[in-house]
């Protein structure tokens, strides 16, 4: 049951990541685009998440946590760029 | 040891006039005059067993691999040289003190002066053709200095570079040839290379190696085609035009050809090329010394056309040629410099050489007219005086010889036509300047001091005791002269008449000939006039300038300054190397079985190309292009984690949204929209390099992967935990295997930090007011919700960091991570509340942190030396303790603090002082 | 104890120096960083000159960590590297000092980022593993990039913008020849990759082959190969004295790199990769040659032309080196030597005379006339007849070396014009240029800026550094003609480095 769950599970977070790469080609704005980039990151971790559990493993539960805490800074960034220009002020 | 220190003298004796230089000019002149003195009689201690046929040599050893050594002999035509070039300078140091104005700088004249006359010494006894050339070349560049001294004229700088650039070139074509003899010789003496005469001469290379030797000799003695420089180099003070000019420096290139001719000459080749190439010198320095209105002009083209008729006796190389080559070489230096120094003294005088202004000085000067009277006659061959003599032997040789069959007459006839011209010359020289009617002159001329006379005097007096007694006076030194030019036991007989016969018609012919020409000079000038004959100097400065530009211009072609084109060479260089190699490759595909392709694998490399092909697409809009690689990076992460790399995974992770941070900082201070100024053809060309090289890369790549692999890599699999106490390999080979990499690249860290603070430090970059589409900025700098929910981050992120610091020895993480962890988190705090607010609570220097960090590392490396240890030798052990349990204490762990303080100071130095430097020079129009 | 850690004692030093001086110190830091970095340079020179002595009974290897040749990192001291490392020694020391006269203020961290830059020079020369090699081309790189900045000016840091990213490629291509080199052969040391090399066959020589050519080409850029020395010229013309003196080794790093590899790894016993880019190195050394002449004469400022004599020196070590006898080998490592401290000593002259021409600064034309017309005159003087190889200075010395190393008909027919001719080339443009900027000055009074005695002297060191090479040009040429013997016996460098004993960690 469980593998079949997490296979269905990794192929709509893939189909979801693909989503996410046509959202980032098309914009049109750059907000789009930023947003694109979160929700892959949100994605990618998804996925680690999911093959950790397909390996029984906790070992890729940092690297989520890394890809989790990193992905937010680099959207604030972006987002402070668009804001203010300057990001550290 | 005594011909050593003759040479060497001049040399150490230069320093002497700079020493006194702040003294008077007598001292000045005194310091030099006692260095030319001592060299003399250390040559005339040398002389009486030269005479009697010895040759004194003198061999110390400098460096036998190449075959150079310091190695100097005595034979006859050293003898010869030497005591002309010793003669006759110190009469010229005595001339020069009273010739140089008060205003120059004496000191450099001497010692420049004794620097040459050293080097010429050093030309004439090299027993060593290399030795030889190094004097050669000493003698070129010290010229160079004496022909500039008055440096601030610009006919002495531009006649100086002219000389050192035609002589300077000839030394290199000079060496190249001496190479040549030395590789067949096998040795560089002088010794050997006489006894492997035969050999050179009969070797494939005996024709480059004589044309090389002989471009040397012609350049140096100013031969046609090469003469042009040298009526320039009359730029120079006068003392130096008949030191240089006639006496010495001109016949090194005369020396050369004497002193090799018992290896070179005899030959067809010699013959024809020197024997021409002096007669056209000789005609040619004639014709034009006759047209010259410059004094010195004039002794410079005579200069010209007396070296081409020694030239062409060597050329002839007969006994008698060779003997008359050698007498005419003595005579020609004394009656030459003598004249020189005459002009010298008219110019001093009368502020003027200019032969058309020039007249009438018999009254004013009248022992320099005898001087020059006397002097020229030699010159001009008259009989009685010295020059007659020689110029006997000459027309005896030039009619004797029967090199061109049928035509060889008109040998003899060319002969007798360039003495007509030198005849007439002479005439000019006396006549123009002591008789003729007299002009305006710059000063009123009278007789200079007497000691400037002396030594025109002392050549004059020899001029005419050689001619008269040529046997009781020169015949002594020409014996051994000549046996070392042609061989054993020359004799040497010299006669004052040899009774009627042709050459003394020759002679009659000539002296009537030249009075004829002389009477008729004003039809020749006309005649002349039609020529437009440019400045030798002139047309050097400016095909010297154009080749300049040349270059200047070819080189803006080849270096551009396009940074696109300098990248494409690189790149282009590659493909030229690896493509070939590649060809090779039979079959790119290893043996290794491949692994299968699962959904999220695919869907995985598909985000991959497309964000990297996106990179490049998006490049004109930069925030556009930077998210893509950012979507790279987290794809390269996650491939490393599917092969199980966690460690590369989260190293890369951070290290990818630090520098995506960092580039978006800078993004700021960037022209905000790209113009497009590639045109098709280049994108085209950008395209294919780019596709290229990527294919090359990626097709090795691919051969990599696919083949079977064992590496150092099984080693340290298996001596992690025995030897690094680590269970995380990759963690182990960063502290431990390669630690000292690691410390190499904190340092580069380090290194960056320190360098990026000393490049922002001196920029006053300039900053938008609004972005890309002209909106003002938001005035909110630092929106509550990002700073509540940032303080929240900082405790969490600083936890996991020491986390997975403290466990990266075995598990996943290390100093590297964990550092960068701790940046990352707090370059949040400084996007979220400002630069000040973090000063206020965290006010540390970070560039001291990241040298600590460094310092801390690099300190356990030296630690492991108490312990007799190398360096960075690590130690580790377990320790039971009770509660906390069994765990492991491992020097490493100090050396990973170090990285990670190192990474956390490098990094927030670098984004921190980006942050300060806006902070600092923000426009203020927005109120807050 | 130090001497038996003397070999990585030159690494150290400068490192620690390095980390000191980024120190805050107080008030007055400029001068403790002095004290430290003199003290760091002195310090160099008499470690390297004790290695020096020792190198010549033993070559000596340090495993670094203890960690056993092929599996640690180890540093081997063999006459090559000994020589190296004291030549970089005694040029760091005067050229330190020269900065220490005020240049080392024009921006902040000099005295640091000269230690790093040190460090990374010694490195590269001391490792004896491949990827170590790259580490400390990255020190030596990133330092150099913050140090040609050095006094800041927009010509200055677009001369650095070209510098650093053609390096920065260079960097990645060098990463992929490890990667490759790693890939076929399993190692990284060089004397372990030097064995594994000659053993390969087939397909994976011709992969180790393009290993080795994107490695040649990687130290081609850092040489100053012909279409990749573009980097050269401007950096080294426009960045202050000190940093282009002390970058007269820099070239020289690249060219070690070369000497290094492409005899040990790619030498005549590398089985079917044997003799690998000799032929590139003598057709691409000749261009360089060729166009370093007509650079020079083309060159309308000072610092330029000697930067273009640079490029001349370059093309004729790495032609010289792909004849590959042992004579030529001897040959470039005493050329090496000369044209190192000529050009370090030609640099900070030129400096000197830009600063008190004034507003000509080093441009070839009249100008004023400097404060100190004789002295520096009468350096300039020397300097430029020992650079363009005129006798009496070792110029001429090391152009006979070169010279008498070609062996063959085809080596002689190309080398010897070429060689000749540049120096010709050099003759005039360095006799137009010393005209021109000492001959041809503006009547008036002269500039007002001269520089302390101590200054001068320095560059007068450099020389006596020519001066010696002359006189001692035997004894010097018996230790290259060594150094060419050893190399050309690749076998011992691979012995005393595998065969190491006392690798067992405790």
């Amino acid at each position: 049951m469980l593998t079949t769950v997490l296979q269905f599970a990794f192929f709509m977070f893939s189909v979801a990541l693909l989503l996410n790469l046509l959202r980032f080609f098309r914009g049109p704005d750059l907000l789009d685009r930023i947003l694109a980039l979160d929700t892959i990151y949100i994605n990618s971790l998804a996925l680690l998440i999911l093959l950790g559990m397909w390996h029984h493993t906790s070992f890729y539960f940092e690297a989520a946590l890394l890809i989790a805490m990193l992905g937010f800074i680099g959207t604030v960034a972006a987002a402070k760029f668009l804001l203010r220009g300057d990001i550290i002020e | 040891m005594y011909l050593a220190l003759m040479v060497a003298l001049p040399f150490l004796g230069a320093i002497a006039p700079l020493l006194v230089r702040h003294h008077s000019r007598r001292t000045i002149s005194y310091a030099a005059g006692a260095v030319a003195v001592v060299s003399l009689l250390l040559l005339g201690y040398l002389t009486p067993s030269v005479l009697a046929g010895e040759v004194p040599q003198f061999l110390a050893t400098w460096l036998p691999q190449l075959g150079l050594h310091v190695a100097f002999r005595l034979d006859g035509l050293s003898l010869l040289f030497a005591a002309l070039i010793l003669g006759i300078g110190l009469l010229i140091i005595i001339y020069a003190h009273f010739y140089l104005s008060q205003h120059d700088d004496a000191g450099r004249f001497y010692a420049c002066l004794l620097l040459f006359m050293g080097s010429m010494l050093g030309i004439v006894t090299a027993d060593n053709l290399i030795l030889l050339w190094f004097f050669w070349e000493l003698t070129s560049i010290s010229s160079f200095l004496l022909i500039g001294f008055w440096f601030h004229q610009s006919n002495a700088r531009r006649g100086a570079r002219m000389a050192l650039a035609i002589t300077g070139a000839g030394g290199l074509a000079l060496l190249a040839g001496i190479l040549l003899i030395g590789n067949i010789a096998g040795s560089y003496q002088l010794d050997a290379v006489f006894a492997a005469a035969d050999a050179i001469r009969a070797h494939s290379l005996y024709v480059p190696a004589l044309l090389l030797v002989l471009i040397g000799a012609f350049t140096k003695s100013a031969q046609f085609p090469f003469q042009f420089w040298l009526p320039h180099a009359m730029a120079a003070p006068t003392p130096v035009s008949a030191y240089l000019h006639s006496a010495t420096m001109v016949k090194a290139g005369i020396f050369l050809l004497a002193r090799l001719f018992p290896v070179l000459g005899g030959t067809f080749e010699w013959f024809t090329i020197v024997t021409l190439v002096g007669l056209a010198t000789m005609l040619f320095g004639a014709y034009f010394a006759l047209l010259k209105n410059d004094l010195k002009g004039l002794l410079a083209f005579s200069t010209i056309s007396h070296l081409g008729l020694i030239t062409m006796l060597l050329g002839l190389g007969t006994h008698g040629a060779l003997l008359a080559a050698l007498f005419h070489i003595l005579n020609h230096a004394t009656f030459k410099a003598g004249l020189f120094m005459i002009a010298g003294i008219i110019d001093h005088e009368t502020g003027s050489r200019d032969l058309r202004k020039l007249g009438g000085l018999r009254k004013a000067m009248p022992m320099t007219m005898w001087l020059a009277m006397i002097t020229s006659a030699a010159m001009a061959g008259v009989p009685l005086l010295n020059g007659f003599l020689s110029k006997e032997m000459f027309f005896t040789e030039a009619y004797q010889q029967h090199l061109f069959g049928g035509l060889s007459w008109f040998i003899p006839v060319l002969v007798t036509l360039g003495a007509m011209l030198s005849v007439a010359y002479s005439i000019r020289f006396v006549y123009d300047v002591f008789f003729d009617k007299a002009h305006e002159l710059p000063k009123q001329p009278h007789e200079p001091p007497i000691m400037m006379r002396v030594p025109v005097l002392i050549l004059a007096a020899l001029c005419i005791t050689v001619g008269i007694a040529p046997m009781i006076m020169v015949s002594g030194f020409l014996t051994p002269a000549l046996t070392s030019v042609a061989g054993a036991d020359a004799e040497v007989y010299i006669a004052l008449w040899h009774g009627f016969n042709l050459p003394l018609l020759m002679s009659v012919l000539a002296l009537l000939g030249g009075i004829i020409i002389y009477l008729q000079r004003t039809e020749l000038f006309n005649f002349n006039r039609q020529f437009d004959i440019r400045d030798a100097k002139d047309v050097f400065a400016g095909i010297v300038s154009r080749v300049t530009r040349f270059c200047d211009n070819l080189m803006q072609r080849i270096e551009t300054g396009s940074l696109q084109r300098y990248m494409a060479a690189l790149f282009i260089l590659v493909l030229v190397f690896v493509i070939p190699e590649l060809m090779n490759i039979s079959a790119l595909t290893g043996s290794r079985p491949q692994l299968d392709v699962d959904a999220i694998s695919l869907s995985g490399a598909i985000i991959l190309m497309a964000a990297a092909f996106g990179a490049v697409i998006f490049h004109r809009q930069r925030l556009t292009s930077l998210l893509m690689l950012s979507v790279v990076g987290l794809m390269v992460s996650l491939v490393f984690i599917q092969f199980s790399a966690p460690d590369l995974a989260m190293t890369q992770l951070v290290v990818e949204v630090v520098s995506i941070l960092l580039m978006i900082l800078a993004l700021f201070f960037m022209p905000q929209r790209i113009p497009r100024s590639s045109t098709g053809g280049r994108v085209a060309r950008d395209i294919l390099i780019a596709g290229f090289v990527g294919g090359v890369v990626g097709s090795i790549t691919f051969a990599l992967l696919t083949r079977p692999f064992s590496s150092i890599s099984d080693y340290f699999l298996a001596n992690s935990v025995p030897g690094g106490g680590g269970t995380n390999v990759v963690n182990v080979i960063l502290v431990d295997f390669r630690g000292f990499d690691t410390l190499g690249e904190i340092t580069v860290l380090a290194i960056a930090a320190a360098g990026i603070h000393k490049l922002l430090n001196n920029l006053r970059p300039f900053m938008p007011s609004g972005d890309v589409d002209g909106r003002a900025w938001h005035q909110v700098k630092h929106p509550m919700m990002l700073q509540t929910i940032s303080q929240l981050v900082l405790p969490l992120a600083l936890m996991v960091s020491m986390y997975i610091f403290l466990r990266g020895h075995n598990l996943p993480g290390g100093g590297f991570i964990a550092g960068l962890v701790t940046a990352a988190a707090m370059i949040l705090q400084y996007m979220a509340n400002g630069v000040d607010w973090v000063k206020e609570r965290f006010n540390y220097n970070y560039q001291s942190l990241a040298a600590i960090g460094v310092l801390i590392a690099s300190l356990t490396g030296v630690g492991s030396w108490l312990f007799g240890a190398n360096f960075l030798t690590s130690w580790f052990t377990y320790l039971d303790w009770p509660i906390v349990g069994k765990f492991e204490i491992a020097t490493a762990i100090l050396f990973d603090l170090g990285v990670y303080l190192t990474v956390i100071g490098a990094t927030l130095m670098i984004l921190a002082n980006f942050g300060q430097m806006t902070t600092r020079h923000r426009p203020r129009q927005e109120g807050h | 104890m130090l001497s038996q850690h003397l070999a990585i004692l030159p690494l150290l030093i400068p490192l620690f120096a390095a980390l000191l001086q980024l120190f805050p110190w107080g008030n007055n830091p400029q001068f403790y960083r002095r004290i430290i970095g003199l003290v760091s340079c002195s310090l160099l020179i008499i470690v390297s000159v004790t290695l020096l002595l020792q190198v010549n009974s033993t070559t000596l290897v340090y495993a670094v960590g203890n960690w056993q040749a092929p599996y640690g990192i180890v540093l081997v001291v063999d006459r090559l590297a000994a020589m190296m490392v004291l030549l970089t020694a005694l040029l760091a020391l005067p050229v330190l000092i020269f900065g220490c006269y005020g240049e080392d203020n024009l921006g902040s961290h000099f005295h640091a980022l000269f230690q790093f830059q040190l460090l990374g020079i010694l490195g590269a020369f001391l490792t004896g593993d491949l990827f170590n090699l790259f580490v400390f081309f990255e020190v030596l790189l990133i330092s150099s990039y913050a140090l040609l900045m050095h006094g800041g000016g927009k010509q200055k840091l677009r001369a650095t913008l070209h510098y650093v990213l053609l390096n920065l490629a260079g960097s990645a291509l060098f990463l992929i020849s490890l990667g490759i080199l790693y890939g076929i052969t399993g190692t990284l040391n060089m004397a372990d990759m030097a064995m594994k090399v000659s053993t390969l066959t087939g397909d994976d020589a011709a992969i180790a082959r393009s290993g080795g050519l994107l490695l040649l080409i990687v130290s081609g850029l850092k040489a100053a190969l012909l279409p990749l020395y573009f980097w050269l010229p401007q950096a080294y013309a426009t960045t202050t004295g000190t940093v282009a003196a002390l970058f007269a080794i820099m070239t020289k790093v690249g060219i070690y790199a070369i000497i290094r590899v492409f005899t040990l790894i790619f030498g005549a016993d590398a089985g079917l990769a044997a003799g690998l880019g000799y032929d590139w190195l003598w057709w691409l050394g000749l261009a360089t040659l060729a166009v370093g002449g007509l650079g020079v004469l083309g060159s309308r400022d000072l610092r330029l032309a000697i930067a273009y004599l640079v490029v001349i020196s370059v093309g004729t070590m790495l032609t010289t080196f792909s004849m590959g006898n042992d004579r030529a080998i001897s040959g470039v490592l005493f050329y090496l030597l000369h044209s190192t401290l000529v050009t370090g000593a030609l640099f900070l002259l030129a400096d000197v005379i830009a600063a008190q021409r004034g507003k000509t600064a080093s441009r070839i034309i009249k100008g004023r006339k400097l404060a100190q017309h004789a002295a520096l005159g009468l350096l300039f003087f020397v300097a430029a007849i020992t650079v363009i190889g005129m006798p009496p200075l070792s110029g001429f010395v090391s152009k006979l070396f070169i010279l008498e190393a070609a062996r063959t008909g085809a080596q002689v027919a190309l080398l010897w014009p070429l060689v000749l001719f540049s120096t010709f080339l050099g003759m005039i443009a360095l006799s137009r240029a010393g005209s021109r900027m000492f001959w041809h000055t503006l009547p008036g009074k002269p500039a007002d800026i001269s520089h302390p005695r101590g200054q001068l002297a320095t560059i007068a060191v450099l020389l006596l550094g020519a001066i010696a090479l002359t006189i001692f040009a035997q004894p010097v040429s018996d230790f290259t003609t060594a150094i060419a013997d050893d190399l050309s016996q690749p076998e011992r460098y691979i012995e005393a480095v595998l065969q190491l004993t006392g690798g067992d960690h405790e």
